[in-house]
């Protein structure tokens, strides 16, 4: 492996460039990782790296083939290549290896036939038998994204789907479980609407009343948690998820401690609904179409007639 | 201004005023300002017809007049908002009638029939109405006379100004200190007047008006007293009362943010009233809590003799009026509609993409509510171009977010168009009953002249019979209805009042 003969040239001399060693420390540190590493880690390991310089030699790596970038968590992740693989595809002829470089580059995050068909300037019949082929090595897989559901994007077999494909706990084979997210979006705003309505007779003052309104992110877990109501175990960022579709739903407000906790409460919005919407205009589909002439107007209008009786 | 505006104000001068003075008030909404001579010419009125509508609209204050680009020639100016000030009349009344009493009522509703009225004229015309609706004899013409003297002094009312010297296009002027400069009656004069007999009250050519935005003033603070009390409570309600009580004795009415009122004195003030002792035990709490809230009503602005606070008037509408059009988002597009609009707001510009995911609603629906939104101009798109490497075509991003300038004013024409379709609708139910409703007032004026005449029961009852059932019962309906209407034009009137209020003082 050319990766590792680099790696084996480290220590010698001192007359190496700076440029050099760092670039033969970064892929020792790939090695030791299994996982990959980030930039943190990098800059962690080589303080005086230059953001430009570490960006030009991973770039370098990833043209030559020694590290494959994926994104986990929204970071970036370089990882050693696998030497295996890169036997298993040797037996392969040469569009074979080339699909499975396009699907290799894209990552945990997938990539479409379409965009295959692209890059590679096949013909649709004969990609969909070299994804056959590759698929039935068990090289690459195909997985169904949630962002467009008749989709499929393919990627390297032992990756684990990047949440953007997946969508995390609220999706259940790639279906948004939107009656599951009313439940506890419904469930969380009691528990925090109990609270405050424990304020009421509260006399200690204001500001204590306040504070006894106050959840963090933790209780409302816990209550969720205790409640059983959902199947899968979901975390405290999940319940903090909802909460937030909460704070959008203007039933709730959030501050964050000096500790970095969300703390939510309930509170009443400034104004009670305001006097147009007791109009049927107010609401009305149709208000821009309405006026004095043609089939939509008030004196005919059936929504003021039902409104009316 | 707009074509809805336009319809709505020349509907108000139709249902108030008859149509002359709709179709004068048409002409002078279509142009600046104009000589006499033209609006004849374009209306086609007879020329007396013209003049006297409009001497009628000045004495309502809907127009004004200056010389134009002739000298000696007057050229006339339509006020359009004050006409639709017209709609709020019965509110300006209640708030008379809940803070000063039955007595204020009388006398602001006697200046607002006539626009502009001289203070003995006021008084005798509220004596006279208050002796028929109470049933007595005598009423106290120096209670109404202090009355008047009241509310003149809260500058409720205001004296007109007069023409200063005799020109071609008289100049009305009034010296400042003269404005809220209570009448002096000469009560003898006033008594013998209400008795029927001559007598000079002694304020001949002194006319008064209703000063609007003395009452918008209180209106302003009802809200905002009111949204405290939403979010805190009565005691948190309380204590801003206090605060403008305070604010109004440093800073000038519609100033964008009050002066600092210091802590030591509010203090005092919140002490002298017993009512409220846990709000004097908790004061400071309710400051920081009122300080600290997201409405940012109250900010506390220096730390000397206790702390100072000020009102910041501008921010409070600026979230009323948030308020008010999340509220009707949340009507017309449904809970997650308001919260992809809530969304929008809080992140100020958002991706299609972010807005599902955050909102957590399904991909489709969320697009289909964006585009909504977006359709009916709550939201607004902001197209950016970003050229990413060479060889990659140029990638366009679609950003929502929301001018909030916009949608006022969206919302607000929305308003008219509403009350409009209101009013509309509301003479469409009388008119199509106006067979009946004359059926019953001939009926009534039998019934009266024969019970002067001395009828029997029986024949009283015979009378009545003419209308029958269904016909009572549909008059009932009727009369529902248009108090429903009415009732929801009154209601609409708060909307557009937070909207105009916030759209005043951005500019
Ligand atoms: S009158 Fe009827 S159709 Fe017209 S805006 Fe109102 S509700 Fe809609």
């Amino acid at each position: 492996m050319n990766a590792n003969k680099t790696g084996e040239s480290v220590p010698k001399g001192s007359d190496h460039s700076n440029a050099e060693s760092s670039e033969d420390r970064i892929l020792a540190l790939a090695k030791a990782s299994a996982k990959g590493i980030s930039d943190k880690d990098i800059q962690n390991e080589i303080p005086d790296l230059r953001p430009d310089q570490r960006a030009s030699i991973i770039n370098k790596f990833l043209s030559k083939g020694y590290l494959d970038l994926f994104t986990q968590g929204g970071t970036l992740l370089y990882k050693l290549k696998d030497p295996t693989v890169a036997q298993k595809v040797k037996g392969a002829d040469n569009e074979e290896k080339i699909v499975y470089s396009i699907i290799e580059e894209a990552g945990n995050k997938g990539i479409w036939i379409r965009d295959i068909r692209f890059k590679s300037n096949l013909i649709p019949t004969q990609l969909n038998k070299l994804l056959k082929i590759l698929e039935n090595k068990k090289l690459i897989k195909a997985v169904k994204s949630v962002s467009a559901s008749k989709k499929k994007v393919y990627m390297l077999y032992n990756l684990e789907p990047d949440r953007s494909v997946t969508g995390g706990a609220w999706y259940c084979d790639q279906d948004f479980e939107a009656e599951f997210v009313d439940v506890l979006n419904q469930q969380c705003y009691r528990y925090l609407q109990q609270k405050l309505e424990a304020t009421k007779d509260c006399k200690g003052g204001p500001i204590a009343a306040r504070n006894i309104s106050y959840a963090s992110s933790k209780d409302v877990w816990k209550y969720i948690s205790d409640l059983g109501i959902s199947k899968v175990q979901l975390s405290v960022e999940d319940v903090e998820t909802i909460l937030d579709t909460l704070l959008y739903d203007g039933k709730v407000e959030r501050t964050v401690a000096t500790d970095g906790d969300h703390f939510y409460r309930a509170v009443e919005s400034l104004l009670p609904a305001p006097g147009i919407v007791r109009l049927p205009c107010g609401v009305c589909p149709v208000l821009q179409n309405c006026s004095d002439v043609g089939s939509v107007n008030p004196k005919k209008c059936v929504y003021m007639k039902e409104w009316l009786e | 201004m707009s074509l809805q505006f336009e319809k709505l104000c020349s509907l108000i001068l139709l249902e108030h005023f008859g149509e002359i003075i709709q179709k004068v008030g048409n002409d002078l909404y279509k142009c600046q300002s104009k000589p006499l001579n033209l609006i004849v010419g374009s209306t086609k009125l007879p020329f007396q017809k013209v003049k006297q509508a409009l001497r009628i609209m000045i004495q309502y204050g809907f127009v004004t007049f200056a010389e134009g680009q002739f000298p000696d020639k007057a050229e006339y100016t339509l006020l359009a908002d004050k006409v639709i000030l017209l709609l709020r009349y019965p509110r300006y009344l209640l708030l008379m009638k809940t803070q000063y009493g039955d007595e204020a009522e009388m006398l602001v509703e006697e200046i607002l029939r006539r626009g502009q009225d001289t203070a003995s004229s006021v008084i005798i015309r509220a004596a006279t109405r208050l002796k028929e609706s109470l049933k007595v004899e005598k009423v106290c013409l120096v209670t109404l006379h202090d009355k008047f003297s009241v509310l003149v002094n809260k500058q409720f009312l205001m004296r007109c100004p007069s023409p200063d010297e005799e020109k071609g296009v008289p100049v009305l002027t009034i010296k400042e200190k003269l404005l809220y400069l209570p009448p002096e009656l000469n009560l003898k004069g006033l008594a013998d007047i209400e008795e029927g007999k001559p007598g000079d009250p002694g304020d001949g050519g002194i006319y008064w008006r209703v000063n609007f935005d003395r009452f918008h003033q209180d209106f302003r603070d009802q809200i905002m007293v009111s949204a405290i009390s939403r979010r805190c409570d009565d005691n948190a309600g309380e204590l801003l009362k206090e605060l403008l009580k305070q604010m109004y004795l440093r800073t000038e009415a519609w100033a964008a943010t009050s002066n600092p009122v210091p802590f030591t004195e509010l203090r005092e003030a919140v002490r002298k009233q017993s009512s409220r002792p846990l709000l004097g035990q908790y004061i400071e709490q309710y400051l920081k809590v009122m300080e600290e809230d997201s409405s940012g009503f109250v900010s506390k602005v220096g730390d000397s003799s206790g702390g100072q606070y000020s009102i910041n008037m501008k921010t409070a509408f600026v979230q009323l009026t948030w308020a008010t059009i999340e509220n009707i988002v949340m009507e017309r597009f449904g809970s997650k509609g308001a919260r992809i609009f809530r969304l929008v707001r809080a992140k100020k510009f958002v991706e299609q993409e972010q807005i599902q995911q955050v909102a957590m609603i399904p991909a489709k629906e969320a697009k289909l509510l964006t585009y909504r939104l977006l359709e009916e101009n709550f939201l607004h798109i902001q197209e950016l171009r970003k050229s990413l490497a060479n060889n990659v075509p140029n990638k366009t991003f679609f950003l929502f977010h929301i001018d909030l300038n916009q949608v006022a004013r969206m919302v607000l024409e929305m308003c008219y168009k509403a009350l409009y379709n209101a009013m509309v609708r509301r003479e469409h139910e009388r008119s199509e009953n106006r067979r009946m409703v004359e059926k019953q007032q001939r009926i009534e004026s039998i019934t009266l002249t024969m019970r002067e005449q001395g009828a029997t029961a029986e024949q009283l009852a015979e009378i009545e019979e003419m209308l029958t059932p269904p016909e009572q019962a549909l008059l009932e309906k009727v009369r529902t209805m248009i108090n429903k209407l009415s009732e929801a034009e009154l209601q609409l009137d708060e909307t557009m009042f937070i909207l105009q209020l916030y759209l005043s003082y951005q500019v």
